[in-house]
């Protein structure tokens, strides 16, 4: 599950880590919407290769392309089956352009997740006018999954101890020896939920309708230029890719 | 006999919980770990049944050496109940809960049954058979998740702070029941912040302290030693500090005083010598 790094934040200073993480959610989201709309691999080789140079300004390649080699295995099962199961016309070409864009996208959006802190990210769905309640609910989650992963091999323990043999047996065997697993994770998260829920109302969560905030993000010249440009990049792209059509070599395939 | 010769671990490289430790526990003993928070007692007695391998050191058990034994092996001969019942309980009744673990060791239905039964009754369990575990109290699911490790008696029975959230009467119980089986001739080592239950049940103790063993014997010498109260964070017994108490006015009262019986003796000998 390497591959999953490349979501998590890490803590860096670079131009990408200073924007307001607003406007790195309107670059992910062109970025993304514009890798959904081709299925040529020009095209989405081209989104690619602007893409690497933003992951660089966030001083995060080695750590994308990390990832992206925990990814591989996924792309050789994408090539594979799309290459024998897809009914196309040239089903080589077309499971390489799908394996082209599911990088793109994670790409795309590891921009976002590399680069935004949890606690920004709950500040500026708050700016966005996103309810309070849900934008801590969401911070809350977020911050929880370490813990969860920690939970789980504390439990893994215990039931080892008690000699559940955890990887041993066939695969229904294997399926049922995850009931004495799961079972107390989701108790203790349910009871830690609701006890966190007790200590968070005991020190006055919800008194107040108008909260106010220590810090507040600040949508810069710099902000807007990204957002502005972004948006432009992407009414540009659709009108090209709707209204004009894209030029001949750009639709070039693969003859098989 | 588990014996655990230098043996050494550090968490994700980074963080070192054990840094040389060697110990040896005899079949039949009665044996207590004490030390502050952070101190590696937990991720001693891990060592012990090989949910933790030694990255130096090795871990012998009967003779033989736990690197090539699995888990599962391990724990037919030792037992170990976590601090957390919340991590081991899942089924939907105390019942099945218990039988769970001695059905795994492979006891026969009706063998299982019983067991069960007694050991139910020796925790004061008795009433709650057919409880899910889920709406017992902190308390009771402890109980519980003891119950489940208990009833299958293995050979050594390592418990992590079995006596957090019991009230007197429920730790007397869990005493008495440790007692019993170590008269049947099982080991038990106990990791607890419990002073009063130690100095009542344990004579051995073994203190910790930043990873290294820093005292191993008696729990009447260990406990009455300053520097291992002070450096794992222990409040002195009641019972030495009545004794030095004592001792500033009848200079004869011994060093060492853990237990009322041996304070009684003393004064009763200061007050007839008078």
């Amino acid at each position: 599950m390497s591959f999953l790094e490349v979501f998590q934040y890490t803590r860096q200073d670079s131009i990408m880590h200073r924007l307001d993480p607003r406007s790195k959610l309107v670059l992910s989201i062109v970025c993304a919407a514009v890798s959904m709309m081709f299925m040529e691999i020009i095209p989405l080789l081209m989104v690619f290769i602007c893409l690497l140079p933003m992951i660089a300004a966030a001083k995060s390649l080695g750590r994308w392309a990390k990832s992206m080699k925990g990814l591989a295995s996924l792309l050789v099962f994408v090539l594979v089956f799309n290459t024998l199961l897809s009914p196309v016309e040239n089903p080589l070409s077309y499971s390489l352009s799908l394996a082209i864009r599911l990088v793109a996208l994670m790409t795309s959006f590891s921009l976002f997740f590399l680069t935004v802190q949890p606690d920004q990210l709950s500040q500026a769905l708050i700016q966005m006018r996103v309810k309070f309640e849900f934008a801590f609910a969401m911070s809350m989650a977020m911050r929880y999954v370490p813990t969860l992963g920690q939970e789980a091999y504390a439990i893994m323990d215990a039931q080892r101890a008690r000699g559940v043999e955890l990887d041993k047996g066939n695969l229904i065997k294997r399926i049922r020896n995850v009931i004495p697993i799961i079972v107390p994770l989701i108790i203790v998260s349910i009871r830690r939920a609701l006890s966190i829920a007790e200590s968070m109302e005991s020190r006055g969560f919800g008194a107040s309708e108008n909260r106010t905030y220590m810090e507040m993000l600040r949508f810069g010249k710099w902000d807007w230029a990204l957002a502005l440009s972004s948006l432009m990049v992407l009414i540009l792209v659709i009108y090209v890719r709707f209204f004009v059509g894209l030029p001949g070599w750009m639709l070039w395939n693969l003859p098989f | 006999m588990i014996i655990l010769e230098d043996v050494h671990y550090t968490y994700d490289g980074i963080y070192t919980a054990l840094q040389g430790i060697s110990l040896q526990v005899d079949d039949g003993e009665r044996l207590a770990v004490i030390g502050a928070n952070g101190a590696g007692k937990t991720t001693m007695i891990k060592h012990m049944n090989g949910l933790l391998r030694p990255q130096e050191g090795r871990v012998i058990l009967d003779g033989q050496d736990t690197k090539f034994m699995s888990v599962a092996e391990i724990a037919r001969e030792v037992g170990l109940v976590f601090q957390n019942p919340d991590h081991q309980l899942f089924l939907d009744s105390v019942k099945k809960e218990v039988e769970f673990g001695l059905r795994n060791i492979g006891f026969t239905e009706n063998e299982a049954e019983q067991r069960r039964q007694k050991t139910l009754a020796s925790l004061g369990l008795e009433g709650l058979a057919e409880r899910s575990p889920f709406t017992l109290s902190g308390g009771e699911r402890k109980r519980v998740a003891l119950a489940s490790v208990l009833s299958t008696e293995p050979r050594f029975l390592a418990l992590d702070e079995p006596t957090i959230g019991q009230d007197a009467h429920q730790k007397n119980r869990l005493a008495q029941m440790l007692a019993e089986m170590n008269k049947r001739g099982r080991t038990v080592v106990v990791v607890t912040h419990d002073i009063e239950f130690v100095i009542e049940n344990f004579p051995r103790t073994v203190a910790m302290a930043e990873g290294q063993i820093i005292a191993d014997g008696s729990t009447n010498m260990v406990l009455s030693n300053d520097e291992v109260i002070e450096r794992c964070s222990l409040a002195p017994p009641q019972m030495t500090l009545a004794a030095r108490a004592i001792r500033n006015v009848f200079p004869e009262v011994g060093q060492r005083l853990t237990l009322l019986s041996e304070l009684e003796e003393t004064i009763m000998g200061i007050l007839g010598g008078a």
